[in-house]
């Protein structure tokens, strides 16, 4: 850790080789694209690699924190006016339907996807919009119109099952 | 509030996946340094997560790696050190250039300083040597007892012409003032005669020079005369009594 804060080059060699995989992996479920997906895989290691100072061991283990910046960027080009337009049949759901990708069979089941398959279809609808589309919980109540409180509640219970599916 | 309920309310789930609000991540990693079951409980899912996005990696592409490398390591040569150096390359340059035209214009000052100093002091040095020619003589006319003079008034030829003879009695030097006499042609040259019992005596040429004011001759003595002629350049053996000038009697 401390070289690569030192910006070694060889430790930093030694973390892509170790982890890009896992973290292409989850690019993948969200962009659902591979040659997006490298494109997002690039920019999240060169922003590792830039932001390596800030990272905080208190707060979490490095993995986590490589995790939250490949799911960001790839919430972020999901969200671009370049994804979209390339994308359109996959537009933001309204009026409460549930977005195609994830009902219709085009859904790869790869890593969390997988296991998030096995839940309820509800809580798995919202895990989806809120981890993978990156929905803030108001705007799916909004969407889903589901009360705020019961939204929170629910991602939660999804999450506690998740726990159990993975451990 | 009890701990179990807190870690079982999937608060470490939703902190780990980033799925926390602002105030529920303060909340939740002040808990994390107070609680050690929470902390415990939070790595337990962190590994878990990782276990099984390791589980489900996809081998990337093979040239991302390359291209990572690449894009980092030309930023880190290029973007943090470039534009420091810029700026004060871009100074340096100002202030170069300054120093330079600063130089160039002092070096200029002193040269012209020192010519004009040269320049003053050669004058400085004619005057010096032509102020003490000049008293020189003055001495010879005004200091001496012994010195006599005779004035030699201008002839038919020249009215105008006027010149004056000094001699020294006791010396026997003898000085010419040229008082007023026209400037000869150059291949001429004007001669000084000293007449005794009528008959001239050849005293020398001479030139008209502004710098001095006496002209000395030949040493002569008891003359009953004196006379100018304007002669060929180099003098004559006897006087060309129609070019004469001036003549004056003692």
């Amino acid at each position: 850790m401390a070289l690569l804060q030192q910006r070694n080059e060889k430790a930093f060699s030694y973390l892509y080789d170790n982890y890009s995989g896992a973290l292409y992996g989850t690019i993948n479920s969200i962009v659902t694209d591979n040659e997006i997906a490298s494109d997002v895989l690039q920019n999240v290691f060169v922003n590792i690699w830039k932001k390596i100072e800030s990272y905080d061991p208190t707060k979490g283990r490095l993995f986590t924190w490589m995790l939250n910046i490949a799911r960001n960027a790839s919430i972020d080009e999901v969200r671009s006016k370049g994804f979209r337009a390339s994308k359109k049949n996959q537009s933001i759901p309204d009026n409460g339907d549930v977005p195609g990708a994830i009902t219709g069979p085009a859904i790869d089941d790869v890593g969390l996807k997988k296991v998030l398959s096995k839940l309820k279809g509800e809580l798995r609808v919202l895990i989806e919009l809120s981890y993978f589309q990156g929905y803030t919980h108001e705007e799916i109540s909004k969407v889903t119109n589901i009360p705020l409180g019961t939204v929170k509640t629910r991602i939660r219970n999804a999450l506690i099952q998740l726990r159990t599916m993975i451990n | 509030m009890n701990i179990q309920e807190y870690i079982s309310s999937g608060i470490a789930e939703l902190y780990v996946l980033g799925l926390a609000s602002e105030e529920e991540k303060r909340e939740f990693e002040q808990m994390c340094a107070q609680y050690p079951e929470v902390l415990k409980a939070r790595t337990a899912f962190e590994l878990a997560l990782e276990k099984q996005a390791m589980e489900n990696a996809i081998a990337p592409p093979f040239d991302i790696k390359n291209k990572i490398i690449a894009k980092i390591t030309s930023e880190d040569r290029n973007v943090p050190a470039a534009p420091a150096p810029v700026r004060s390359i871009n100074l340096f340059k100002y202030v170069a250039a300054a120093c330079v035209i600063l130089l160039a214009g002092s070096i200029y000052w002193n040269i012209s300083l020192s010519n004009k100093n040269r320049d003053l002091q050669n004058n400085y040095d004619n005057t010096i040597a032509r102020l003490n020619e000049s008293e020189k003589d003055m001495e010879v006319l005004i200091g001496k007892q012994s010195v006599k003079m005779a004035s030699m008034k201008g002839l038919d030829i020249s009215p105008s012409s006027y010149a004056t003879i000094y001699w020294d009695t006791a010396t026997h030097d003898v000085y010419l003032l040229a008082n007023n006499l026209p400037t000869p042609a150059s291949d001429k040259q004007y001669q000084l005669w000293a007449i005794f019992n009528g008959k001239p005596v050849d005293l020398g040429v001479f030139e008209i020079k502004k710098e001095r004011l006496l002209i000395q001759v030949k040493n002569t003595q008891g003359a009953e005369a004196f006379a100018i002629t304007l002669e060929n350049k180099g003098g004559s053996q006897t006087p060309s009594m129609d070019k004469m000038y001036v003549m004056g009697k003692l």
